[in-house]
């Protein structure tokens, strides 16, 4: 039930609305290209710009990873690669390892549990 | 490593196909129902139709990538908060190049509540008013609303928002929400009666 002063609001939301309705087409349209334009940046998933900042970032992990790989390179000529280094050139270099490198946590933890399962 | 992280940003926007057109068709249709009142609203603002619309262009492209993946039923609030954001933004710069003086000052002045208390009487200060003058008059309150008080009302009164959700819009408690809004109706009752 309104009450008397409710009734004010009531028409100004009246005229609000009616405001609102009566745009005209020019800026219907400018509207609607405005929301074209941001459902189309969700539609077409990573931009550009997110393509070229993964591909900078691989290109300076490998820069990097040269680096580093040169500075050891002082060891005497024909020694073997640690087994550490492999293991780092291994999970950068394949994809296989990725779901290893991201859980290596619980890759660790389930290396530790008995081999019957853990107890409960 | 950090390859691998840029890889993981840079996905992380993309969604996977599944369910994506039946998403954008939801993003579209929300958007489609409330762009004419976020221009209102933004117009209300900033007085230009040119400035409302990159406004909301902007609030558009900001809700698309940072909430287009939230459940549609959180999408109202979030979608305010972000145009909310966006006037907040375009205030505060016209605050510092100082070309808002037009505007009545933004802090909200203590009132005695009583005496700002509506006769439960009188029909309202629109009531006597044809609708053409009573659209000029009530543009020309909001205008001259300070901004919190003009968004408080719009997202409770226009709008509809319930308490808790016009104070996730507009980035402040309940409380607040509840005393611009009652300071909003006070100075919009107050200017449309001096307009009659």
């Amino acid at each position: 039930m309104n009450q008397p002063n409710d009734d004010w609001l009531e028409r100004a939301k009246a005229l609000l609305d009616d405001s609102a309705d009566n745009l005209d087409a020019a800026t219907l349209s400018r509207l609607n290209r405005a929301r074209q334009a941001a459902l189309a940046t969700r539609r077409k998933g990573p931009s550009r710009w997110a393509w070229s900042a993964a591909l900078a970032g691989a290109a300076a992990a490998v820069f990097a990873l040269a680096i580093g790989l040169h500075q050891r390179g002082v060891a005497p000529p024909g020694a073997p690669v640690s087994s550490l280094e492999a293991a780092d050139i291994d999970v950068l270099t394949s994809d296989d390892d990725a779901d290893l490198a991201e859980n290596l946590d619980f890759y660790a933890w389930l290396e530790k549990q008995p081999a019957g399962g853990p107890r409960g | 490593m950090a390859a691998e992280i840029c890889l993981m940003a840079a996905f992380d926007g993309g969604r996977s196909d599944f369910g994506a057109g039946e998403e954008s068709r939801s993003l579209d249709g929300f958007l489609r129902g409330v762009e004419r009142r976020a221009l209102r609203m933004a117009e209300l603002a900033t007085q230009s139709r040119d400035e409302a619309l990159d406004l909301v262009q902007d609030a558009m492209f900001g809700f698309v990538r940072h909430y287009g993946g939230h459940d549609g039923a959180e999408w109202p609030p979030l979608f305010w908060r972000v145009l909310d954001s966006r006037l907040n933004d375009w205030h505060r710069r016209q605050k510092v190049r100082g070309r808002w003086s037009f505007r009545p000052d933004d802090k909200d002045t203590d009132e005695d509540p009583i005496a700002l208390a509506p006769d439960v009487r009188e029909p309202g200060p629109l009531a006597r008013m044809a609708d053409g003058e009573a659209s000029v008059a009530l543009d020309a309150a909001l205008r001259g609303l300070p901004l919190r008080q003009r968004q408080a009302f719009l997202l409770r009164i226009w709008e509809g928002l319930d308490v808790a959700a016009t104070a996730v819009a507009m980035r402040c408690s309940e409380g607040s929400v509840k005393t611009h809004l009652s300071r909003a109706l006070a100075n919009l009752r107050r200017a449309l009666e001096a307009h009659r």
